[in-house]
């Protein structure tokens, strides 16, 4: 399966970026690379959406974001969750499982049948 | 992980610095490039090929262009969004700041605070004035096209003259510059079936007034064209007033019928409180109903005229297009008193303009003494800034940039500002009421003044531009505190030189200021004396003034029955103990204007020049001496001077000396009001001038006829009193009610009538001396406050001067010379400055010349003594230093 037909809904990448920015700052493309080993390639990430969504996220006060060095020294732009990003990402992450685990019944029910 | 992010942590500022549009893109390039340039490594290092990888890179990314421009429109939301954010906190904290800095000196922010509510609210409040009866419009529909439009009577008449019927019809048929016409005149009835006979005042108004002056009727409609008409049936419509005082507001007013001198009205109308009616007329409009006749009449100018201007076109052009018209008439009808041009003003400016000069001189001297106290306050803040010199100094050594400390010592002066602004309303709200209640101004403009958005708009207006004009000198100086000095010196003061030189500065503009009021006041107070001992020509004590309705012909169908009643009261009133005299005349002096026409003396021609203008009236014989007229020569009326005996006439000597020069007139002719007899009137006697028309009004020329050669239906009764005027009212209302209960009578005394007449003045004088002494108080703490912090700061000197030997009488000397020095010099700027600016006020004096050296030379003195007592307290404290503890004070 080609993960780019993963039709990825906004909600969903901002839920992904807050995510992975729980664990500490990050220029966009580390954002972009922890996604994908984390899901061992499996969700692969359109980079024409990310960085939007980011500066959106900016725009909404839930990231942070500043000027930094890379480890080969190399300078870019580092987001962070800023407290009221933390407290939309608890709540979006309530939303999100509440939502899978409906879906779950729904397809459990299925295959009962 | 990387080493951006160990510097996040510690720092107060999670977000970056502001970037401004150019940062924003350029900050979007950069990003982007960093992940285009990374991407492209990995790939490098996979061992692509660079072209290959480099394409693969930007396939993969997607539109740069469109991505980047969207980044960069959400990251420029995000700057506004942080500027605004940023930009409110700082208020924030600059208003929490100042609330604690006014905390920590409650003394003075209240001083402050005061000051500012006094000078602020009497701004608002005199404005709410000038807006309601200068800036607000007129409550007519297309109240920018009406015009007011007067004849000219000739080359040296400003006023014009009424209309005539006949001019009237004439422009209604040819002016192309005016949609409409409304025309009106004043009327007098005796109101007969509501209560008590009661008289009331009228205008007789055309059926266009309606159209030209419209604002829609509370109840029923106005009348119309077919009900303008001679012969038509009768109706009427009330004032808002009228309705509500005689008919309590009835809703069911309409149709009802109302019998004026005798013949029965319908009320079909009641207009809205917002018409003004003018002085003369409050109750009622009934149709002007001319006469056919009247269309032909050029000569008697009797109508009060508004044109509207047809839209689009200009006044200039409509005037010029109605002087054609009028001069074509001129020259078709000569001698009728009017020249061929037209005087046509505003009607706004008609309305207003009587009291215009006045408001306005209220509202430059409510602005000097606001100045006045806003010089106050600077002082104050820059006394305060002093002793805060330390505090600022370490704030910017710990790295305050100087536009913060600017813009927080200019938030705590807003602050005060506003608080000062909000109890100013308070003192405006009372100010306004009082200015309502008890100015003489009158009119339901006036009436219309509270404070509304307009008028708290200015208000605002005000606190802000106070807040900065006190603020900004103290705030800069703040923020331009020598920093390395300050710290050095110890918790002395540097910046103090410089500081006091300002304050000096502002003592001596504060001075000046205080000066120009105390002219002006000055100035008013002396005119207001002068027209009280004005001599009015006649002894206006223990004289009342009875006004009776019209006789209407419906009861008293000929001349000879009018003189009959009349004769009988008079009679009667005359019999009453307590009365020493009672005549009748129909205008009394000074209430109320005569009436004019054109004499001419005997053996000239209409047309000669010789002819003059003058007021006239009719009386009874002994009215000249129950007023104390005197009489200057021959006699006055006599029972001879029958309805059907030779006409006669009494002259003023103003008259007698413009008709015949240093002749006596006594026994010459003279051809009064259009008479072409041949014979003419005898001028039978010369009268003492009176000031017929007002205390503040010239001599006019006079003539008196018989009441008997010159009926008129409604007369004046004047009763000199033995014992108090106003005590003989009751009696003398039996003896009308008697004679005649549909008649009605009002009563009031001469001196009431007088008093009346000169409360514009007073009220004037009164409000400038008060606003003259406010900001002389202000001047004075001015004065006292610089000089009490010259000494402070000077203890140290004094002491040394003392202990050296100095007596405590050179100490004293020395202090109040510099509290005098500012005094004098404020007092030489406040003279030239006074020079100047009561030019403004020469159309509000009487009897005084702007340039009254008196009133300028007791104001200065005034602001010199004052100046001198404030110096004084602070330099007695000066001579009781210890000198032992003045030195150790360092």
């Amino acid at each position: 399966m080609r993960p780019r037909d993963l039709d990825l809904l906004r909600g969903t990448l901002d839920l992904l970026i807050l995510k992975t920015l729980s664990w500490g700052p990050m220029h966009g493309l580390a954002v972009l690379r922890w996604i994908e080993q984390t899901t061992h390639e499996r969700l692969q990430i359109e980079e024409g959406a990310l960085y939007p969504a980011l500066h959106r996220l900016e725009r909404k006060g839930w990231l942070g974001a500043r000027w930094g060095f890379t480890e080969n020294n190399r300078k870019a732009k580092y987001y962070r969750l800023t407290p009221a990003g933390r407290k939309a990402l608890a709540a979006e992450l309530s939303k999100w499982s509440r939502y899978t685990e409906a879906m779950q019944l729904v397809i459990s029910a299925e295959v009962a049948q | 992980m990387s080493r951006g992010e160990e510097r996040w942590p510690g720092l107060r500022r999670v977000f970056r610095l502001p970037l401004g549009q150019r940062g924003v893109a350029r900050d979007v390039d950069e990003e982007l490039r960093f992940h285009l340039e990374e991407r492209i490594e990995e790939l490098l290092a996979g061992g692509m090929p660079r072209a290959q990888a480099e394409a693969e890179v930007r396939h993969r990314f997607g539109d740069m262009g469109r991505i980047g421009a969207e980044l960069a429109s959400i990251d420029r939301g995000t700057e506004r969004h942080r500027a605004r954010a940023e930009w409110l906190g700082d208020l924030g904290r600059d208003m929490r700041y100042a609330v604690r800095g006014m905390r920590a000196r409650p003394l003075v922010a209240t001083i402050i605070i005061v000051t500012l509510a006094l000078g602020i609210g009497a701004n608002t409040a005199i404005f709410s004035v000038v807006y309601s009866v200068l800036l607000r419009p007129l409550p007519y529909a297309h109240a920018d096209r009406l015009i007011q439009l007067r004849e000219r009577n000739g080359p040296k008449d400003t006023q014009g003259m009424v209309v005539t019927a006949g001019n009237l019809a004439t422009w209604e048929q040819r002016a192309r510059g005016f949609a409409m016409f409304g025309a009106y005149t004043y009327g007098g009835f005796t109101l007969t079936g509501v209560g008590n006979a009661q008289s009331v005042s009228a205008l007789r108004a055309s059926a266009s007034y309606w159209k030209t002056l419209y604002i829609p009727p509370v109840l029923g409609r106005y009348f119309n064209a077919s009900e303008d008409r001679a012969g038509a049936p009768h109706v009427v419509v009330l004032s808002h007033a009228f309705w509500e005082s005689t008919f309590g507001g009835d809703p069911h007013v309409l149709g009802r019928a109302l019998t004026l001198s005798g013949t029965p009205y319908t009320v079909i109308g009641v207009a809205p409180a917002a018409y003004e009616l003018g002085l003369q007329a409050r109750d009622l409009w009934v149709p002007l109903a001319l006469p056919p006749s009247a269309l032909t009449n050029h000569g008697d100018h009797e109508l009060t005229v508004v044109g509207m201007l047809r839209e689009g076109v200009s006044q200039e052009q409509a005037v010029a297009d109605l002087t054609r018209i009028e001069m074509a008439l001129a020259a078709r009808y000569p001698h009728s008193y009017f020249d061929g041009h037209i005087i046509a003003t505003p009607l706004r400016d008609w309305v207003v303009g009587s009291v215009r000069p006045l408001l306005l001189i209220l509202l430059g001297a409510v602005g000097l003494v606001l100045l006045i106290a806003c010089a106050n306050v600077t002082s104050l803040l820059l006394a305060r800034a002093a002793s805060r010199e330390k505090e600022m100094a370490i704030r910017r050594a710990l790295g305050a940039g100087g536009g913060r400390l600017v813009t927080q010592m200019l938030a705590e002066s807003l602050l005060l500002a506003i608080v000062g602004a909000v109890v100013g309303l308070g003192v405006a709200w009372a100010g306004v009421r009082f200015l309502v209640m008890r100015s003489p101004l009158g009119g339901p403009r006036l009436h219309g003044a509270a404070i509304n958005g307009p008028v708290l708009a200015f208000t605002a207006g005000l606190a802000v531009l106070c807040g900065i004009i006190f603020g900004v000198y103290p705030a800069l100086g703040a923020a331009r505190v020598a920093l390395q000095q300050t710290l050095r010196e110890g918790w002395r003061e540097s910046g103090g030189v410089v500081r006091v030189r300002f304050r000096a500065a502002l003592v001596v503009g504060e001075v000046a200021l205080a000066l120009v009021l105390l002219v002006g006041a000055g100035l008013l107070v002396r005119s207001a004396i002068r027209l009280q001992h004005v001599p009015p020509g006649f002894d206006p004590h223990n004289l009342l003034v009875v006004r009776t309705g019209g006789m209407p012909e419906v009861r008293y169908p000929s001349d000879a029955s009018v003189l009959d009643a009349y004769r009988r009261i008079n009679t009667a009133v005359a019999a009453l103990p307590g009365v020493r005299s009672a005549a009748l005349v129909n205008l009394i002096p000074i209430g109320t204007s005569g009436t004019d026409c054109s004499v001419r003396p005997e053996g000239t021609a209409p047309d000669e020049g010789s002819t003059v203008v003058a007021n006239y009236r009719s009386a009874t014989g002994n009215y000249f001496a129950t007023m104390g007229i005197p009489l200057l020569a021959g006699r006055t009326f006599t029972d001879a001077d029958a309805a059907d005996a030779p006409g006669v006439v009494v002259i003023n000597r103003d008259l007698g000396h413009r008709l015949f020069g240093d002749a006596n007139p006594v026994g010459k002719r003279v051809h009064p009001c259009g008479d072409t007899t041949s014979a003419g009137l005898e001028v039978v006697g010369v009268i003492g001038d009176v000031r017929a028309n007002g205390l503040d009004a010239p001599i006019r020329d006079e003539m008196y006829f018989p009441n008997t050669q010159l009926v008129r239906r409604g007369m004046t009764l004047v009763v000199r009193g033995d014992v108090r005027a106003a005590t003989l009212t009751p009696a003398i209302r039996r003896i009308v009610a008697r004679a005649d209960p549909l008649l009605a009578v009002s009563a009031i005394t001469m001196d009431d009538i007088i008093g009346r007449t000169l409360a514009p003045s007073r009220f004037s004088s009164t409000l400038l001396l008060l606003l003259g002494a406010t900001g002389l108080t202000l001047a004075v703490v001015g004065i006292y406050g610089v000089i009490a912090y010259l000494v402070a700061q000077r203890t140290r000197e004094i002491g040394i001067r003392m202990a050296l030997g100095a007596d405590s009488r050179r100490v004293l000397a020395m202090v109040v010379r510099e509290g005098l020095v500012l005094a004098a010099l404020g007092v030489a700027i406040g003279l030239a400055v006074a020079w100047v600016a009561t030019r403004w006020l020469a159309s509000l004096l009487y009897g005084v010349s702007a340039h009254d050296p008196l009133s300028f030379a007791v104001a200065g003195a005034i602001l010199l003594l004052v100046a001198l007592a404030a110096s004084w307290v602070p330099a007695r404290r000066a001579t009781q230093v210890d000198p032992t503890l003045a030195l150790r004070s360092e």
